[in-house]
């Protein structure tokens, strides 16, 4: 090689860079979404991410009802919040039963659940989805993070706080539904930052008094109850979460505080902020955001707030067989749910049993039988077949005066997760618990009675008639399907382990078996095992 | 023939280019300082004198003397040059290597060498390439003239000869060193062929292309096995120079093949760059593979003048199988028993609704080209257009394409101007989506009109009046709801390539290519059919998409003898540079006002959605070669590539992917060469890295997403838009595959029988995949990121045969077999500790249902299912009845639940077996191409849904497969069992073409006749074995059987 073969060369590549110089950064930044460098910028995020944290519970990702889901992995409309804990509250209850194959259920029917179930494992990381989110905006609201911001009014700045106090009420809410369903699990806080190192798990007892601890803390920041804070919570809801708490602390911790469930649910009844809805049935119709009786709710619109879970799958799923659709404001039934028999039998000729569908005040013009097909018993002999068992359509989108809701497919009815009848309940079996204050908790207890029959004949007279099973059944009656009811068996001691009861496929069979303690709880999901080196198993897992 | 020498300069050339030119060249020669050699040499056709270029001229021969006449004298050397042409065709040959007294040079495009330097006296000059018989000529040399040496050079082993697109240049067949295939016109499969890659299918061993029976529809392929799962696995496209991105050639479309827009009557080679050394200089992007497809062009050297070649074909396609469900009788009977109380819901019809939206289909195609060449330059300019049917009523594709191929050599063939064209303009139209799973589900005893339109929701056609879900009626759907898109795609580049006139071993090559496309979809559904009535109340659906991409490649290449050193060495360095600018405007509304407009309007709506999106995408990389070549008995290749891209995160951007080749050709050696049988055997081995990158942009960055209309929260009376913070990973790059190939290629009797054997492995790593995070670590419970690795292990065989080499009237035979084995297996997904599993492979049928699994240890997408238990007594003389949700309890807890699952097969096949025979007699040809897939297997995803709850728990009894015939499930949907895993292994006959060629009026015209999918041969009880490439079989396109008849005519 002499000198011109190497010349040439160095010349053309000196050229080749050259043309390539001002070519040599591959950064592109998106264009059509904001990024966490410049969300903050605008004042009307800190308002947006709170509608997100909210929503969370009832909806499922950025597009109603489906197309951008929050969770991956699962059916999108399976993965809201209201729809999984149904499933896990209910199903294996003695209040309802689902004939659908789709993952994870056929299993909750069944007591067939292993740590791989499709329900269990995405109320996991739902639980983790909220906690995560209520983290980065206490991160992100820091008064140095807000001092950094040229945007934050003093008025702003004020809403803000109490925005804090929301986030830290719906991370102690989500951690409720963690521990009630799984024991002890990881507990992750503003201290922990994205993409940091897997979580610590703690006891149960521990996360309990984390829970308590900042629902103390936040509960009087959170805004009073007024028009705009329908949806939201207010310091009443912090109460009434402390008072399931408290009343579950045996449960939770092994030591019980029915006197400070006492407290909590008196502080929500003398606050004079609810009373009953006169009529029963209009809590659960698609203009029940008139009811004065919400303390807390998760709120749907059949046209903006759209969702294939929530009431949307509550009003579909509760219709089917030859039931009209249309009588429910719907455009179609799911041919889903089902009461059980042993749920049916508590109502006896109780009126607010009257949707159950065995009842002939139920039945539509020209339907001839209960759930559409002849010679029906209220058993559920198969867990397969929608005429099994009576319909019971509880939630409706017909409005209380009988109207249609705004949409047929989406549904307007709201999701009561705390209401005052329940305020009452807890008071009864606190008082019964503690033995106190009997009188007033008969008194509050009568009153459900009174606004159920609509006059006195079905009031207790003594409070010797009020016994825990009395009131358990009267919850039952109260509050079926309004996802308590696993919680409820649990404390009662009546879910599974020593002295516990039959119900319709209990242990996979027709009549019910009694199952080994360690099924009341739920299997922390088997991923979660192998990610988290932290992590223990609950037993039997 | 030797022409006369001149022994005056380059400069010679001059007059041919423009006035600037020669200004520039000559300022150019002015500030040349001593030491760059001109070489004198070519010829020259016209004088400067009669150019009216005298003085200059004179100037520049000044010049010249000054700068190079001193050296040249005093060294007493000689010039050689000449030009080489293939004996039999006359065509100059390139690389041909031509070496006298220890210098030597390799031939250009147009076959001509040059060699100074040479001492005087009498020498011989010997010309080599691969595939020819070495040639030799004597010369005597003189002091400072130039001689003439010109050969014509006689083939022996054409197949060694044949030259091979590779990346950035091409090679010898001879002289490859990687795993490559390359298939040309001759060898494309014959017939209908609307997706360009289906020219391919069932070629070239290791390469898996599966197509969904639809015309023109997405036609995926697999090289050597998937090597990604939420990356894309499909290779990238590389047409005529431009990389147009991985999965069916990049790009948009409006719905089928984005490759659709290539015209296969215009595709000249398809090369496949199977391992990873081969694809290796396409860097982050070739862990798939790479397949660069060539278009005809004008050319071949010859000045031929103008031909026109017209081809013209008719086809009929017919169904081969439909779904097997229930008749009429089948049906009444089954709801008398099952759901007696809907017996009164029954008609008395019998319809056949699969059989009333099949069709057999027609389509045509047309295709014109003018070519013309030159000396100096050539082009060829096609029109095309198509227009097939599908079998299923209301599908079509019409393709209206315009190529132009254009070549222009200037300054004496130095500079190489190629510019490439294409536009085309796609319609298709498709059948509605709810048809065909309706066709299975509507009840056989209904009627298809309803004269009274009572029931029928105004459309005319009998449907269920139910608010429960139903089938609805497929024809009332084909009728009133509409889905059609058009595409308008246009590539195009110019490559130029300059040779440096006095140093033709070096070339510069600079590379200006665009990629736009613009689609359109609509999508009408009217509030008045029966499904939309029931729930959506109508739908409308525009998507407009469009795409430009831009690409700036510039490189170097020196190909020489070496020198100092034995052997030839070819060097390529550049730096390629491209960005993508595509814009999604879908818009989306139901519960329309107004059906009245159809898809020509918008109406108001109850739920209206629109988003906008743009996507930006940038690719910058580095690359260089070394290709060492000595004596064709040892040869070296080794590459390297640096690519940037925007789709990595911070400091992670750039990547670098290395490659080394060996190949050793044993029947060089002496021990071997006297074997005069054996023409060919070459041993070669390779390691590659190769990167893949074929994932969503911007998934490095933490974005905000806004909520639309329908997922806001309410606060008060208030609704609030909602915005939701993204899960990442910021430090996401690309996935890395390492590859080690070994290889034997062999040839007998001038490559009269040939093949090669190759054994790979490969490993990816960093795998992307959307995998679970500890819960609280992240925004959601899944993210993107790169962890898992999998493993590839293959073995290919490919032979060919030409069994019977009948001359011109005599029987020829040639005869070729594929073989190849992969076995894929997932290592991890988890760089610590191993997750469990993630389900994949989502399923029609209940909600969230999937049927397959990630799961190390695995093939990716093994199908996850119970041990179906059957019935112990036989109660039926032919099977055993499966129980109805018995399954086995395999980890022995005493229940059967998810636990219980297990992998179960994959779909990817354990061996592929392809085969083509080509025969000729006198003026006939016949071909047929056989091709088998044994051990795939595939998810019947339409028996599974079968059982007779489908006659009760709806609005109305529908329909289900005849596999209820079997298993008499009465309950819930079975969807989890094995029984529904059924083994696909088919054999099928592609096609069978027969050809007459004849002379009318002197110029050749050939009719021939083709039958595609003329037979499968499988086990399979679903409708189509090859049912998609993921082995779920759900609504499946029908397959049919095309013949075609066509002529092509040239003159």
């Amino acid at each position: 090689m002499n000198l011109r073969t190497l010349k040439a060369p160095a010349v053309a590549a000196a050229l080749l860079f050259l043309a390539a110089a001002g070519c040599t950064d591959p950064t592109v930044a998106p264009k059509s979404t904001v990024t966490s460098a410049n969300i903050w910028s605008d004042a009307n995020s800190y308002q947006a991410y709170m509608a997100k944290m909210y929503g969370a519970l009832v909806l499922t990702g950025q597009r109603g009802p489906d197309g951008s889901p929050d969770l991956a992995q699962i059916d999108e409309g399976t993965s809201e919040f209201l729809r999984l804990s149904w499933y896990m509250q209910e199903l294996p209850t003695d209040e309802a039963v689902i004939g659908w194959g789709d993952p994870g259920v056929p299993e909750l029917n069944k007591w067939q659940w292993a740590s791989n179930n499709t329900i269990t494992v995405a109320m996991y990381y739902r639980v983790y989805y909220l906690a995560v989110l209520a983290n980065e905006f206490l991160r992100q609201t820091t008064a140095a993070a807000l001092a950094s911001r040229n945007n934050v009014t003093p008025a702003l700045r004020t809403t803000i706080q109490q925005y804090r106090a929301e986030a830290r009420f719906l991370r102690a809410f989500a951690y409720w539904a963690g521990i009630d369903f799984f024991g002890g699990i990881p507990l992750v806080t503003e201290a922990d930052p994205i993409g940091g190192p897997p979580p610590k798990q703690v006891t149960r007892d521990s996360m309990y008094r984390y829970i308590v601890s900042e629902l103390v803390a936040a509960k009087d920041s959170l805004p009073a109850k007024s028009a705009s804070t329908y949806g939201r919570a207010t310091p009443m809801a912090a109460h009434m979460l402390l008072a399931n708490l408290y009343l579950n602390a045996k449960v939770y911790t092994g030591t019980a505080n029915d006197a400070g469930a006492l407290t909590e649910a008196q502080t929500v009844i003398a606050s004079a902020q609810y009373s009953l809805n006169t009529v029963f049935r209009n809590n659960f119709t698609a203009d029940n955001n008139l009811s004065p009786e919400f303390i807390f709710a998760l709120l749907q619109d059949g046209s903006r707030t759209q969702t294939w879970g929530g009431m949307t799958f509550l009003v579909h799923a509760g219709c089917g067989g030859n039931m009209k659709a249309s009588d429910f404001g719907m455009d179609y039934c799911w041919g889903g749910y089902r009461i059980k028999q042993q749920a049916r039998r508590l109502f006896g000729t109780d009126p607010r049993g009257s949707f159950i569908y065995d009842s002939a005040a139920a039945r539509v013009a020209g339907d001839t039988n209960t759930s559409g097909v002849a010679n029906v018993k209220d058993s559920v002999i198969s867990i397969g077949n929608f005429a099994h068992g009576a319909a019971a359509p509880k939630f409706t989108n017909k409005t209380s005066t009988g109207s249609g809701g705004s949409q047929l497919t989406m549904i307007d009815a709201d999701f009561p997760v705390f209401r005052l009848a329940e305020a009452y309940l807890i008071y009864a079996e606190a008082a019964v618990r503690t033995n106190t204050n009997l009188a007033t908790a008969m008194g509050y207890f009568n009153l459900l009675r009174e606004r159920a029959y609509g006059n006195t004949t079905a009031d207790l007279t003594s409070t010797a008639q009020m016994t825990l099973d009395t009131i358990l059944a009267e919850r039952g009656r109260e509050l079926l399907f309004e996802g308590k009811r696993r919680t409820d068996l649990v404390r009662f001691g009546y879910f599974a382990g020593a002295g516990d009861r039959l119900w319709a496929w209990k242990g996979n069979q027709p009549g019910g078996v009694t199952m080994s303690a360690n099924y009341n709880l739920y299997a922390i999901p088997a991923n979660e095992l192998a990610l988290n080196p932290n992590i223990t198993q609950n037993p039997g897992f | 023939m030797h022409e006369p020498v001149t022994g005056v300069g380059t400069l010679g050339e001059l007059p041919r280019a423009s006035a600037a030119f020669r200004a520039l060249a000559l300022r150019a020669t002015r500030v040349r300082r001593p030491g760059f050699a001109i070489t004198p040499g070519s010829q020259k056709p016209y004088s400067l004198e009669e150019m009216g270029m005298k003085r200059e001229g004179y100037l520049f021969g000044a010049l010249l003397a000054v700068l190079c006449a001193a050296p040249l004298h005093a060294q007493q050397t000689a010039t050689v040059r000449g030009r080489v042409v293939d004996e039999a065709t006359k065509q100059p040959l390139a690389g041909v290597q031509v070496n006298v007294a220890g210098r030597g040079a390799l031939t250009q495009a147009d076959g001509r060498y040059v060699i100074t330097g040479v001492p005087t006296g009498s020498d011989t000059v010997r010309s080599r390439r691969i595939g020819y018989a070495p040639s030799r000529l004597v010369i005597t040399v003189v002091g400072s003239e130039t001689v003439v040496a010109d050969f014509s050079m006689s083939a022996e082993a054409v197949g060694l000869a044949e030259m091979i697109v590779t990346g950035y240049g091409q090679q010898t067949a001879g002289d490859i060193t990687g795993a490559v295939s390359q298939i040309t016109t001759e060898d494309f499969n014959p017939g209908r062929i609307t997706v360009p890659i289906q020219l391919i299918q069932g070629k070239v061993a290791g390469v898996q292309v599966v197509d969904n029976n639809e015309p023109g529809g997405g036609t995926t392929i697999r090289i050597r096995g998937a090597t990604s799962w939420s990356a894309s696995s499909d290779p990238l496209y590389v047409i005529d120079g431009m990389p147009v991105g991985t999965g069916s050639g990049g790009g948009i479309s409006a719905g089928r093949d984005p490759l659709n827009f290539l015209n296969p009557a215009d595709i000249q080679s398809v090369t496949v760059l199977k391992d990873a050394s081969a694809a290796a200089i396409y860097g982050a992007n070739a862990a798939n593979g790479v397949v660069l497809i060539t278009t005809k062009s004008g050319g071949g050297g010859a000045a031929r003048g103008t031909q026109v070649e017209y081809s013209s074909s008719y086809s009929s396609s017919s169904v081969t199988k439909l779904a097997d469900v229930l008749n009429a009788s089948q049906f009444a009977a089954a709801v008398a028993k099952y759901a007696a109380s809907r017996v009164s819901m029954l008609g008395t019809a019998s319809t056949n609704w699969q059989n009333l939206i099949t069709r057999t289909s027609f389509g045509h195609e047309q295709n014109l080209s003018v070519t013309n060449s030159n000396l100096g330059s050539y082009y060829r300019l096609s029109l095309g257009y198509l227009n097939q049917d599908g079998i299923l009523t209301g599908t079509n594709t019409e393709r209206l394409s315009l190529a132009l191929n254009y070549d222009q050599r200037l300054f004496s063939n130095h500079l190489d101007i190629k510019a490439n064209l294409k536009g085309t303009r796609t319609n298709d139209r498709f059948t509605p989506g709810d048809v065909l799973g309706n066709a299975r589900g509507m009840a056989p005893t209904q009627p298809v009109y309803d004269p009274n339109n009572v029931q029928g929701y105004g459309t005319g056609y009998w449907d269920w009046n139910t608010a429960g879900a139903s089938a609805s009626n497929p024809m009332a759907s084909l009728n009133w709801a509409t889905d059609h898109g058009t595409t308008w795609r246009s590539m195009g580049n110019v490559q130029a390539e300059y040779t440096m006139p006095f140093w033709t071993a070096l070339k510069a090559n600079v590379n200006l290519g665009y990629d736009a496309a613009l689609t359109n979809r609509q999508t009408f559904y009217p509030t008045i059919l029966a499904a939309q009535v029931r729930q959506g109340h109508g739908s409308l659906t525009l998507n407009n998409n469009t795409q430009v991409n831009q690409l700036l490649e510039a490189y170097l290449n020196y190909s020489a003898p070496l020198g100092i050193l034995p052997g030839n060495i070819d060097l390529t360095g550049g730096y390629s540079y491209s960005q993508s600018h595509s814009e999604y405007s879908p818009f989306n509304e139901t519960s329309l006002g107004s059906d009245f407009l159809g898809d020509n309007g918008i109406p108001t709506a109850l739920n209206v959605n629109n988003s906008k999106s743009v996507v930006d995408y940038k690719l910058i990389s580095w690359f260089g070669r070394v290709n060492y070549n000595i004596n064709d008995r040892y040869l070296v290749a080794a590459s390297v590539r640096r690519d940037g891209s925007s789709r990595f995160g911070t400091g992670q951007q750039w990547g670098v992917f290395p490659s080394v080749s060996l190949a050793w050709r044993l029947s060089q050696e002496p021990v071997l060469r006297d074997i005069r049988s054996l023409s060919d055997l070459k041993l070669r081995a390779s390691w590659a890295t190769t990167g893949n990158q074929a994932f969503g942009d911007y998934l490095q960055y933490p974005t905000y997403s806004f909520s639309n209309g329908l997922a806001q929260y309410q606060f008060g009376n208030q609704f609030i838009t909602t915005i939701r913070p993204s899960a990442v990973d910021p430090n996401i790059k690309w996935e890395e595959t390492g590859s080690y190939n070994v290889g034997l290629d062999f040839g007998f009797l001038s490559q009269r029988f040939s093949g090669a054997i190759d054994w790979y492995t490969k490993k990816t790593t960093d795998m992307i995949f959307y995998v679970p995070v500890a819960a609280g670590t992240n925004f959601s419970n899944y993210v993107t990121t790169n962890v898992g690795s999998m493993k590839n292990t293959g073995i290919e065989v490919s032979l060919t045969a030409r069994l019977l080499d009948g001359g011109r009237d005599g029987l020829g035979y040639t005869a070729s077999f594929t073989a190849s084995h992969n076995a894929n297996t997932l290592l991890s997904i988890n760089p610590s500790r191993s997750v469990a599993q993630i389900p994949v492979g989502g399923i029609g049928g209940g909600t969230g249902n999937t049927i397959q699994v990630l799961m190390p240890g695995q093939p990716i997408n093994s199908f996850f299912v119970y041990k179906q238990l059957f019935d112990s007594i036989s109660t039926s003389p032919t099977y055993r009845k499966p129980l109805e949700g018995q399954y086995a309890d395999l980890n022995g807890d005493g229940k059967v639940n998810s636990s219980d699952l297990r992998p179960y097969h994959s779909p990817w096949p354990t061996l592929e077996l392809g085969h083509t025979s080509s025969f000729t007699y006198r003026s006939f040809d016949l071909s047929f191409a056989l091709r088998a897939m044994t051990g795939n297997y595939v998810y019947n995803n339409v028996a599974a849904g079968a059982t007779y709850q489908a006659l009760t728990g709806g609005g109305s009894p529908s329909n289900m497969s005849s596999a209820i015939l079997k298993t008499g499930f009465v309950g819930t949907a079975q969807y989890q069992s094995d029984y529904f895993v059924e083994d696909a292994s088919f054999l099928r006959m592609d096609n069978i073409s027969l050809g007459y060629t004849f002379r009318y009026n002197g110029n050749p015209l050939r009719l021939y006749v083709t039958v595609q999918n003329a037979f499968t041969i499988t086990g399979y009880s679903g409708v189509d074995p090859t049912a998609g490439l993921n082995g779920i079989d759900n609504v499946t396109y029908p397959r049919s059987r095309t013949v075609t008849g066509g002529l092509s005519v040239r003159f």
